[in-house]
């Protein structure tokens, strides 16, 4: 039997890893366009992965799960963003 | 220092757009593709068409006098290459909607007769309260009137008109969506330069919210000279005339709301964006009422 004070202390959750494809999106230079993806409006959901910009309505994508703290950046607009956690949700605010 | 910028280049420029969504297109749609013959054979839905392009026409063509006056306006260079930039893409706004003209029937030599015809006179006013503020070469009350309420405006009208012709006129569609394509960025450079600015210099503040409630009094005043103009509204689909089920914007059904709607839609949408987007970079949103 493993002492309880032994156990390792539950930490966040490790990050998973996202294999990202082509979505289509052209509006950014070629290396860089399985990092976005169109917006299908307000019934879309947003992966771990996901961020919505909120000045150009991209969807950013990460490879790695997103959290409240990192720090995204919009290509198509040109926006550095980051993550916050509002009501329980990821939500991200531009940094002028 | 600018930094947002400090990745932006006339190279990402040219990979993005003209390597990028506008690649193989002409004037903006690709080169197999027509306006629907539907169109071309209704007398009134092809007016109501010419009356909403020359909208576009004469709302790019003060962004084009806009963005390129705010090129020596601009007080570091990286912001002057973003404007060159945006200045060739109006100039293609202006030659693409100009083109759309053509392809309704409105003959070359015509072509300002037609725009004194149809424009709408909310709409000059709308400009020139903007482009007062360029003549003064004020950085900052320029960038928002431009990057900010003209393009978040036209941001908003594209989206509606593209919602419109999706499925009933892919060439218009494919024209609209390299432009909101462009918007992207003609937002996201506005947001993010006065973001800093308005920082920087608070005492504009006051100025600036003043603008934004001049040129918000003319727009409403547009979109509702436009609405009631326009027999099936300005963003209508040729599903309105032949009764089937139609597009959706904002949750109406662009193919059975009546004209008051469209309007009230399409006013609350911009709104919205308008308080969203200036509370932001921290100006307060002022109402024309």
């Amino acid at each position: 039997m493993t002492d309880p004070l032994e156990k390792p202390t539950p930490g966040p959750r490790p990050r998973e890893t996202f294999e990202l494809e082509e979505t289509g999106f052209n509006e950014v230079p070629k290396r860089f366009r399985r990092f976005y993806r169109r917006w299908r409006g307000p019934g879309d959901k947003l992966g771990p992965n996901e961020a919505l910009c909120p000045v150009c309505k991209v969807v950013i994508r990460s490879t790695k799960t997103l959290r409240a703290g990192d720090r995204v950046y919009c290509m198509p607009c040109m926006s550095r963003l980051e993550l916050v956690e509002e009501d329980g949700m990821l939500v991200a605010k531009v940094i002028y | 220092m600018v930094d947002f910028l400090s990745n932006y280049s006339i190279q990402k420029w040219l990979e993005s757009c003209p390597q990028g969504y506008l690649q193989d297109t002409v004037y903006g749609h690709g080169p197999d593709q027509v306006e629907p013959q539907e169109l071309l054979a209704n007398d009134d839905y092809r007016e109501q068409q010419i009356r909403t392009t020359v909208q576009l026409i004469a709302g790019e063509r003060c962004a084009l006098a806009a963005s390129s006056g705010l090129v020596n306006a601009a007080p570091d260079q990286a912001s002057k290459t973003f404007l060159a930039t945006q200045t060739l893409d109006e100039g293609r706004h202006v030659e693409i909607f100009t083109r759309r003209l053509f392809d309704l029937g409105v003959k070359p030599d015509d072509l300002e007769s037609t725009i004194k015809t149809y424009i709408n006179p909310h709409l000059g006013k709308f400009a020139e309260v903007l482009l007062e503020k360029i003549d003064k070469k004020d950085f900052v009350a320029g960038v928002v009137g431009q990057n900010i309420v003209l393009e978040g405006m036209a941001f908003s009208v594209f989206e509606m008109l593209h919602a419109g012709a999706e499925a009933s006129n892919p060439k218009f569609a494919r024209t609209l969506s390299g432009t909101i394509a462009d918007e992207r960025r003609h937002v996201g450079f506005g947001e993010n330069r006065i973001g800093e600015l308005i920082r920087r210099y608070p005492d504009k503040k006051p100025e600036v919210q003043r603008m934004q409630r001049d040129m918000t009094k003319h727009m409403l005043a547009t979109f509702h000279e436009a609405f009631s103009h326009n027999g099936a509204g300005a963003g209508r689909t040729s599903a309105a005339q032949n009764g089937a089920s139609g597009p959706t914007y904002q949750g109406l059904n662009m193919a059975e709301a009546s004209n008051e709607e469209m309007e009230g839609a399409l006013s609350a949408t911009v709104l919205k964006e308008f308080k969203t987007r200036l509370g932001r970079i921290g100006l307060e949103y002022q109402s024309p009422a």
